[in-house]
């Protein structure tokens, strides 16, 4: 059996690549309109006749890379990686709609003298702005077999995937020997030496001009909606209005589906209690499963609703235009429009904010957006939160149109973002004084196809009924032993949990806590949320369930009844600093390459969760 | 991190010129029309300048090229967004500085 034949993805940012890789592969992998989305090269295996492996690789406008994305898809390319072949045949994508750009990178990598086809992807989109293009021409000018692709529909992709079988069927006949040429760094400067970049744009202006045509001006509609999105005043305020709508919705819309949720979960609690026999068996899936996993699993539509809006702006092309409004004020700090989005997926999830750093250039601004990504309200914080509110803050309207839990979580995270502005702010004071240019493509904007939101959507929701069946179902059982074991001696005066272990443990770690008013319930719920934020709910869950009088009682007001207010919110504030989640060390520690910078952001983060706890919980007491 | 290095000494930057006709970027206005004459070098950017010039060259901003200013940012009017080829870009003022241009149509 041969190695499988290696086909790679390249191309621009945005063209579409990822998108292709899902088509082909069947993976579906998470796609988005702004560059950045893929850091690192992803692999599937594509369903052909013969075995043929596809990588996508994060976008490059060139081989002479500027970012550290880039680099990892030339390295690629170049087989520059330890341990990974070069791929066997190169997919260029070009973005039909944008395709000077596109031809650019490919005459360049035309100069590697590998085997090569080319995607003319969003064929769609450019029939419907007038752009026509000869792919037969354009083929015999290039020298190299075009395709064109729709990649959001099945069709689009037939004759490439046709394409790719032919090589894939000619090396599995004939594998070529695994490493015929490798070209270095100083070869591929030599080649493009011969070629300056105003004769290979004369070269592309000439292919353009015998094989292209397209209006000169972008859709109307289009032109129309930047004045507006872009506009220095009009467009913050837009911006700053959609966050705020999306937050409300994420509480307003999903309480249905939670009431819902809520509601089979009590049945089944129910139904076991009704048929089973006493014992430790009943009791664990009362209290540690049902009980551990529900507190969790309801939070799920919210969750769904949050990654929805995400994933819309992230495939409209509007993220961009946020991060060219925003870079100035950003710049300010240190940062620029490009930390923009990696900030922005922190707050669905800090890990996969952290690696799309990697389309910063600056190694400086880089280091700081690492730093400061976690102070984005996470996901997996929001269970905590929505918990916390639900059982403290009044369900009232406030100004007419607020929701006083909307706007107390709205509080949240702005408290997150304003304090990342403010440590990069520090931080940003022993910043060297190179300066690194913005330059950042601003694509255009595309509807957002319901396949893509749907698949996104299935991805993100089975990720984290993944981690519930997982990770959450194992905590929440350490949870319960260590509740239940060792039970309370026959003299106990007190609740039963207080003997356990659970409840040693907490009382050991309460005096370190004790000045920011937590509990001993809360402090052993801070130990499982190490390894997943939201088990801090489910650990909650459980310790009430176990030690309180009223099992039936719903966690919030079980919490609602044992926790002053001061302690609630010194709790929440704890939540916005703590880099509690070890795969968010694990990630920062890869990134930063780093054993120092990784325990200076363990330890700052730390540091800064305690002090504000403890200040909230002094400052609210003294209110209260 | 490491920081990617490239071996740039091919390519060269043009020393500023005495041109009356043209202006750079970043002094034009909004709505102007306008074609690139020359990139100069930009002592903000110290080392990393002709990695810049090369960046802009390969997204198109190359002499002879139009180019329309379409936006700018909020502040001081930093960062600008352009339009080169049907692409739209955003830059700074100070990546602005380094383009020569002359006007062909609205005001600077």
């Amino acid at each position: 059996m041969p190695a499988p034949i290696r086909f790679a993805l390249i191309g621009n940012p945005n063209c579409g690549k990822t998108s292709l890789f899902n088509r082909l592969t069947g993976a579906r992998a998470k796609v988005a309109n702004y560059p950045g989305v893929t850091v690192e090269r992803r692999s599937g295996p594509i369903d052909l006749p013969h075995p043929a492996e596809l990588l996508d690789l994060p976008g490059t406008y060139s081989l002479f890379v500027t970012s550290p994305d880039e680099q990892v898809a030339r390295d690629l390319i170049l087989g520059k990686i330890a341990g990974e072949a070069k791929p066997d045949v190169l997919v260029a994508v070009v973005d039909a709609t944008n395709s000077r750009l596109g031809l650019r990178l490919v005459m360049e990598l035309k100069t590697l003298n590998r085997p090569m086809v080319l995607a003319l992807n969003q064929m769609d989109a450019a029939r419907n702005r007038g752009i026509t293009i000869n792919t037969a021409g354009l083929a015999r000018a290039i020298g190299i077999p075009v395709i064109e692709t729709v990649a959001v529909n099945r069709q689009g992709t037939d004759e490439l995937r046709k394409l790719l079988a032919e090589f894939a069927e000619n090396h599995a006949k004939n594998p070529l020997p695994a490493d015929t040429q490798t070209l270095s760094l100083g070869q591929l400067d030599e080649l493009s030496r011969d070629d300056s970049i105003e004769e290979l744009y004369q070269r592309i202006e000439n292919i353009m001009l015998d094989n292209v045509v397209q209006p000169e001006h972008l859709p109307r509609w289009q032109e129309r909606l930047d004045v507006v999105v872009m506009h220095p005043v009009i467009g913050l305020i837009a911006l700053f209005t959609t966050l705020l709508i999306i937050f409300q919705a994420v509480f307003a819309w999903a309480e249905p589906v939670k009431d819902v949720i809520t509601f089979g979960q009590d049945w089944l609690s129910e139904f076991v209690s009704l048929n089973m026999q006493e014992g430790v068996l009943k009791d664990f899936l009362i209290q540690g499963l049902i009980a551990g996993v529900g507190a969790v699993i309801v939070f799920l539509p919210q969750i769904i609703i949050l990654f929805f809006f995400i994933l819309v702006l992230e495939d409209t092309g509007y993220l961009t235009r946020a991060a060219f409004l925003l870079d100035r004020p950003m710049r300010g700090l240190g940062i620029s429009g490009r930390s923009f989005i990696p900030l922005l997926s922190s707050f669905a999830c800090a890990v996969p904010g952290i690696m799309s750093t990697r389309t910063i250039s600056d190694p400086r601004e880089r280091f700081i957006t690492i730093m400061i990504a976690p102070l984005m309200t996470c996901s997996a914080r929001l269970p905590v939160y929505a918990l916390i509110i639900g059982a403290f803050i009044p369900e009232q309207t406030v100004w007419g149109i607020f929701n006083l839990q909307g706007l107390t979580l709205f509080a949240l995270y702005f408290a997150g973002v304003a304090s990342a502005a403010l440590v990069a702010l520090i931080m940003r004071r022993n910043q060297t004084r190179e300066h690194y240019p913005l330059l950042l493509e601003l694509p255009s904007y595309r509807w957002p196809m319901a396949y893509h939101l749907l698949m996104g959507l299935k991805e993100r929701s089975w990720i984290f009924i993944r981690r519930v069946g997982t990770i959450i179902l194992a905590l929440s059982i350490v949870i319960w032993f260590l509740v239940t074991f060792p039970g309370a001696p026959a003299d106990a005066t007190r609740p039963a949990i207080e003997y356990s272990f659970a409840g040693q443990l907490g009382g050991w770690m309460q005096h370190f806590f004790a000045p920011l008013g937590f509990t001993w319930q809360m402090c052993i719920a801070l130990i499982p949320a190490m390894g997943a934020r939201e088990v801090a709910v489910s650990a909650l869950a459980t310790v009430y369930a176990v030690g309180g009088d009223n099992v039936d009682a719903a966690l919030g007001s079980a919490l609602g009844q044992s926790w002053s207010l001061p302690t609630a919110l010194a709790y929440l504030a704890w939540f916005v600093y703590a880099p509690q989640c070890i795969s968010t060390i694990a990630v920062v520690r890869r990134e930063t390459n780093s054993a120092k910078s990784t325990t200076f952001f363990a330890i700052y983060l730390f540091a800064l969760a305690y002090f504000a706890a403890w200040a909230t919980y002094t400052i609210a007491s003294w209110l209260v | 991190m490491n920081a990617p290095s490239p071996n740039l000494s091919t390519l060269h930057t043009h020393a500023p010129i005495a041109n009356t006709g043209s202006l750079s970027l970043d002094e034009c206005r909004k709505g102007a029309q306008v074609r690139i004459v020359d990139l100069q070098a930009q002592s903000l950017f110290g080392s990393q300048d002709e990695r810049v010039t090369l960046r802009l060259k390969e997204l198109g901003f190359l002499p002879g090229a139009q180019l329309k200013v379409i936006g700018f940012g909020l502040l001081g009017s930093d960062p600008l967004a352009v339009q080169v080829n049907g692409t739209k870009f955003a830059l700074r003022r100070a990546e602005a500085a380094k383009i020569r241009v002359e006007v062909i149509s609205g005001s600077h």
